[in-house]
């Protein structure tokens, strides 16, 4: 006991205390205000750090075969069963999930920084940059997407890159289009004719006034393209034309059970349900970021 | 209307134009060329040359762009690698299959998503939450399965367990009781994420007519709430509802290459997975021009049925 005239509060009330303010904080964060968004990170936030513990969690190595335990159902030693080699399904299943969102995010970035950068030059300028880029877009949606990425992979071949790069593709037309369009709604805006008669440059208008006021939308286009870039990764790993195995991705993971459908349901169905649980918790990403950049959804 | 469709035709003509470009000169960016990709390990040297001969790859590139064309003009489409068939041949037996599952999972799906839809929305103008959040809840994770899992389970439950449906064997369209039963899964898989696109459009565009002034004149009127919802509400919904079934096709065709793989349907897709695998890059070409057009045709299509549905537009 100390006789000093104020004595310290408990460390623990202190952290306590720290805590419940960073939690009230939390709660008034916009994003985090938003019952979407909480599902969607409810769902995001265990997956990745179960993907960055999955080395030291007691796993079997995604690749490492166990010729005593092949075809298991699932068991509490390997959550989601083995496959035919005896590799264990969880581990290759959150192998899977890191190529997945690999590919997700990397598609809707590529998509949304081209997009912007194609799209607001088409809009901004008109004439001739618009017809040109519009003509190439017009033509690349003549294509279903999935058909489009599925005839750039026989150009590019196979493997994470070209999968990037193909579904990107089939994806960044309907960013130029959306942003193309903010633009032009953008473009006859008072502020921007009044920044122009202060003599305001055309960089300075796009990267001051039409980019900024056009980041919402794009950004939830953006999480709705890397739920579908997830899907398409998906298809194509399952019609052999994607991520190839070894390597597991969820969609190759569910064309290699698909052989055993009858013995071993579950190399198939698990890795499928996470799929689902990924689509689903980008898309309400994508509501949950929609009405939290909405003015007019804010409290 | 003329007018409009001239011009809507003449979109047409243009997009195709570009289409077929797109893709003779995408065939002619393949890291090497096109024969040294298609023989792989097997050919080198005179037999390489060879072939490269018998593909044309030897003119000039405006030549060879000119043949490209005036063969597809006269569907002079050529011969696969692997079987030596003449690819119309192929297409001319592969494409009815792919086309009826199409067809059919689009009737199928209108069937069922514009009575839901519907029942949503009222459900949602009466006030009655419950019915309608699971409607919708339901229909977006529909929506939202991959297909191709969505087949494997429906595999798994209605073929290989209960045994309702043959999961292989030829379709040979002499028995139509056979090709029915062959091609029901696969349509009714492809029409669950249709049905679930569709239902959702059919209840904002319903719901948002159900708030106007005429339909509650019409129920001033002391019209029963069938003939409201059918006389009025539908009516109007129809024009939203077309074109989502037209946007939807081009997913649609995707379902299809999905489908066609999983149930081994002898479909375009699986044509062209085969002559992706087995590097046809002749065949690939045109069954990606076929995939195009068809999906052109189809948003054409729309946009002439959205302009002569609309009451609104005077010709």
């Amino acid at each position: 006991m100390s006789n000093s005239a104020i004595t310290p509060p408990p460390r623990a009330l202190v952290v306590w205390m720290a805590l419940g303010k960073t939690l009230a904080e939390l709660r008034a964060n916009r994003f985090l205000a938003n019952s979407k968004m909480r599902s969607a990170l409810a769902i995001l936030i265990p997956l990745s750090l179960l993907i960055l513990l999955a080395p030291v969690l007691p796993l079997q190595a995604p690749l490492q075969t166990n010729l005593m335990a092949m075809m298991q159902p699932p068991s509490l030693e390997h959550p989601f069963g083995t496959d035919r080699m005896g590799r264990d399904i969880f581990s290759r299943t959150l192998e899977g999930v890191k190529i997945s969102l690999k590919v997700g995010l990397s598609v809707a970035a590529l998509a949304l920084v081209m997009g912007m950068i194609l799209g607001t030059l088409a809009g901004f300028f008109g004439g001739l940059m618009d017809r040109s880029v519009m003509v190439i877009v017009d033509i690349l949606m003549a294509f279903p997407s999935l058909l489009l990425a599925i005839g750039l992979i026989a150009i590019m071949g196979t493997g994470l890159v070209p999968v990037v790069m193909a579904i990107a593709i089939a994806d960044i037309p309907r960013f130029i289009r959306l942003q193309r369009s903010l633009v032009l709604g953008l473009r006859t805006r008072a502020y921007i004719d009044a920044a122009r008669t202060v003599q305001a440059s055309q960089f300075w208008l796009m990267s001051r006034h039409i980019v900024p006021n056009s980041v919402a939308p794009m950004l939830v286009a953006a999480s709705i393209s890397a739920a579908n870039a997830i899907l398409v990764e998906a298809s194509l790993s399952f019609l052999g034309l994607g991520i190839m195995p070894p390597a597991p991705s969820l969609g190759n993971l569910i064309r290699e059970g698909q052989l055993y459908m009858e013995q071993a349901w579950w190399i198939s169905t698990l890795p499928g349900v996470v799929i689902l649980l990924i689509a689903i918790s980008f898309h309400f990403l994508s509501d949950g970021v929609r009405q939290a950049l909405d003015p007019r959804t804010r409290k | 209307m003329l007018a409009y469709s001239l011009k809507k035709l003449l979109q047409l003509v243009v997009t195709t134009i570009g289409v077929v470009t797109l893709v003779f000169f995408a065939m002619r960016l393949i890291p090497g060329d096109a024969a040294a990709a298609m023989a792989g390990d097997t050919l080198s040297g005179a037999a390489l040359e060879r072939l490269r001969e018998q593909m044309g790859l030897n003119e000039p590139l405006f030549v060879q762009f000119w043949n490209f064309l005036r063969n597809l003009l006269i569907f002079d489409l050529g011969r696969t690698m692997t079987t030596n068939l003449p690819v119309s041949d192929l297409i001319k037996s592969a494409a009815p299959i792919t086309l009826s599952i199409a067809l059919a999972t689009i009737v199928l799906a209108i069937a069922i998503a514009i009575p839901l839809g519907t029942m949503a929305a009222y459900m949602a103008h009466k006030g009655h939450k419950t019915l309608d959040n699971l409607i919708t809840g339901l229909a977006m994770i529909i929506a939202l399965m991959p297909s191709f899992w969505t087949a494997l389970v429906f595999l798994l439950i209605f073929s290989l367990t209960l045994g309702w449906f043959p999961a292989s064997g030829a379709i040979s369209w002499d028995d139509p009781y056979s090709v029915m039963m062959r091609l029901a899964l696969p349509i009714l898989v492809l029409s669950m994420s249709q049905v679930a696109i569709l239902s959702r459009m059919t209840r904002t565009a319903v719901l948002d007519v159900l708030s106007e002034d005429y339909v509650r004149t019409a129920r001033a009127m002391g019209w029963s709430e069938l003939r409201v919802l059918f006389r009025h509400a539908l009516k109007n919904a129809a024009l939203p509802i077309v074109t989502v079934v037209g946007l939807s096709f081009g997913n649609l065709l995707n379902g299809t290459v999905i489908v066609e793989a999983i149930f081994t349907i002898p479909g375009i897709g699986t044509v062209l997975i085969n002559g992706i695998n087995s590097r046809d890059y002749q065949l690939v070409q045109v069954l990606m021009i076929f995939y195009a057009l068809l999906f052109v045709f189809i948003n054409f299509a729309t946009d002439i049925l959205y302009r002569a549905l609309d009451p609104r537009v005077k010709f």
